[in-house]
């Protein structure tokens, strides 16, 4: 007999750090250590997160699986939280120490194979650099498979611009450029000024031997698509993920369908030539 | 294999059959209807032709149900997988249509990847004896879906009744097995009237609707606005159905619950930022003939209905979607 697949592991937060007003990133370590130990993942695959007594929300896993050891203490796993609806109010509210419940990993992930040998480029706004996190640090953690890396990394305001931290580390890597944009201009900022549209306009980056990787909120994603077509992306190359409510994450509870397709099983991640034959509501 | 059981033989045998099993049959509740209940008097089981309120969906997919429970041990959390109900049970009296209706709901949760533990094992210990339809409802529509008033599929047994006594086709070897000294073979002239009686039945639904291959092509149609115009979004439809699955997943205090959910509830897709992409009844209705007309047809090369016709018996405003699919404004190519 198979088992419970809604009975999720317990972990408990090791670290939390506040990235922005409204985004947490928490640090996680699974309390089996068989768990802790087996635990694998792709970037861009995402966890069901448990607040017990509050309820489940689907969160992506936003550092690396190449980094996953260099955690406190053992294995773990981040995810970045924005305050917003019930769970993630909870998830907010909860302290170093505190024991959630995590099922997972879910979803299909980035194709990494596929990326091999191209430019990359990294298009995020706000808390959709989540994901891509994930998979820029493993890209930079495995440097030369992959050509050169833009990233363009968007956010309404620059106290909304999340993992600070990291930036100098990507600025500083082989081949790699990081542009950060505002929607508005702001004192003392000295990057871009602009929405990540019309930034890509501006930067003009190669479709030559490219795949785009793009993440953000809907209305982030619908201005974006167009632009990179306009440079010469094909709709193979460009890779985006889709949210959608969900519950089960598991293919089953009938939510998040786009089409035929639900993004919990045969998402999060899809290119846009898939999403071109699709019916949907987004 | 056929045999001939009377009914008073059928009903002993159950009654023998009680001692090892849960026996389940359709009852007729006064101003109620027509129900799925456990019986130990056989004489309270319902043998006339008219179709229950609730399919037998209920009684493998719960309308709720505990999927785990946690508690603190020594102030240290555990997480306490709940023990699958191993009780073998007989389903008596079930309909052809929803038996198929559990053969479509197996697509998904012994789907590959992931398998319901809790669905399964309700599936494993349940017999499923059948009844076969001699008068169709005038909302069935089985037969435009492959079914048929007298369909095995998914079924142990099925049942023929005929005055006092009864023919019974035994399909599975655990039926068999169960039922080998039981009831008598059948003459030949018996074995002849018996398919005539059989043919009968399956002829005896004449409403047929044109089910197409695909509605891609009229997903944006404003067909959905007038279809859907009178819905008031109460989900009966996705209650009564046998093949309707979607569910919510609910947290009470430190257990788990899951629980029926609809795709014509107005918050069943709301995202915790406000935004929801099945806002308007239009898009709701349509979701709700997609995933059954094409969506699930294009993942597992079925319709996910079986043309039962509760939806259309029990909506309170008299939507019809078996003309809603036979109407559809299709573009011909």
């Amino acid at each position: 007999m198979s088992q419970n697949i809604y009975l999720p592991n317990l972990a408990q937060i090791i670290e939390i750090k506040d990235e922005t007003p409204d985004i947490k990133t928490f640090k996680l370590k699974f309390k089996d250590q068989a768990i802790a130990e087996s635990f694998d993942y792709k970037p861009g695959q995402f966890v069901e997160f448990s607040v017990f007594g509050e309820g489940e929300a689907p969160f992506c896993i936003s550092n690396s699986p190449t980094r996953k050891s260099s955690l406190v203490s053992g294995a773990g796993i981040e995810c970045s939280v924005k305050r917003m609806g019930k769970v993630s109010q909870a998830l907010h509210e909860l302290n170093i120490g505190d024991t959630v419940g995590i099922r997972g990993p879910y979803g299909n992930g980035f194709p990494i194979d596929d990326l091999k040998n191209k430019h990359l480029l990294f298009v995020a706004g706000g808390i959709g650099l989540a994901p891509l996190r994930s998979l820029i640090n493993y890209c930079l953690d495995n440097r030369d498979n992959f050509k050169d890396i833009t990233i363009v990394n968007g956010a309404r305001t620059s106290k909304d611009l999340v993992y600070q931290s990291e930036y100098e580390a990507w600025k500083g890597a082989k081949n790699t450029q990081l542009h950060l944009t505002v929607d508005c201009n702001e004192e003392n900022w000295t990057c871009m000024v602009g929405v990540v549209p019309k930034i890509l306009e501006q930067l003009k980056p190669t479709c030559q031997d490219s795949v785009a990787l793009v993440c953000g909120p809907p209305i982030m994603i619908k201005y974006t698509l167009p632009v990179l077509l306009k440079l010469g992306f094909c709709p193979e190359a460009i890779i985006t993920t889709l949210e959608m409510k969900m519950k089960c994450g598991l293919g089953k509870c009938g939510r998040c369908n786009i089409g035929n397709l639900y993004i919990c099983k045969d998402g999060p991640v899809f290119s846009y030539s898939q999403l071109e034959n699709l019916n949907y509501e987004l | 294999m056929l045999k001939i059981i009377t009914k008073e033989d059928l009903h002993k045998i159950l009654i023998s059959l009680l001692s090892g099993f849960e026996i389940i049959g359709p009852r007729e509740l006064s101003h109620k209807g027509i129900f799925y209940e456990p019986i130990t008097d056989m004489k309270s089981l319902y043998w006339g032709e008219g179709f229950a309120t609730e399919p037998v969906k209920k009684f493998f997919l719960s309308p709720s149900e505990y999927l785990f429970k946690g508690r603190y041990d020594n102030g240290k959390e555990v997480l306490d997988d709940l023990p699958l109900t191993r009780n073998k049970r007989i389903i008596i009296g079930v309909r052809p249509c929803e038996a198929i209706g559990l053969t479509l709901l197996d697509k998904v949760f012994n789907a590959d990847e992931y398998k319901d533990e809790f669905y399964l094992n309700n599936r494993e210990r349940t017999i499923l004896v059948g009844l076969s339809c001699l008068k169709p409802d005038k909302s069935c529509f089985c037969t435009s879906l492959g079914g048929s008033p007298e369909s095995n599929r998914g079924l142990d047994v099925l049942i023929f009744l005929g005055g006092n006594e009864f023919i019974i086709e035994i399909i599975t070897e655990t039926a068999k097995e169960i039922l080998k000294n039981s009831g008598r073979d059948l003459s030949q002239a018996e074995t002849k009237a018996w398919e005539l009686d059989r043919k009968r039945r399956k002829e005896s639904l004449n409403y047929r609707i044109e089910v197409p291959e695909s509605l891609d092509k009229i997903f944006e149609s404003e067909y959905w606005e007038d279809v859907s115009r009178s819905c008031i979004s109460c989900g009966v439809c996705t209650f009564l159905c046998p093949t309707c699955h979607c569910f919510d997943l609910v947290d009470e205090k430190r257990k788990k619950l899951r629980c029926y959910d609809g795709c014509a509830f107005c918050d069943f897709t709301l995202e915790a930022s406000g935004v929801n992409p099945r806002l308007a009844k239009k898009e709701r209705y349509r979701q709700r003939v997609f995933h059954k007309f094409d969506y699930f047809k294009k993942n597992f090369k079925e319709n996910l209905c079986v043309g039962c016709g509760r939806c259309i018996r029990f909506c309170p405003v008299k939507i019809n979607i078996a003309e809603v699919v036979d109407k559809a404004p299709l573009v011909k190519s």
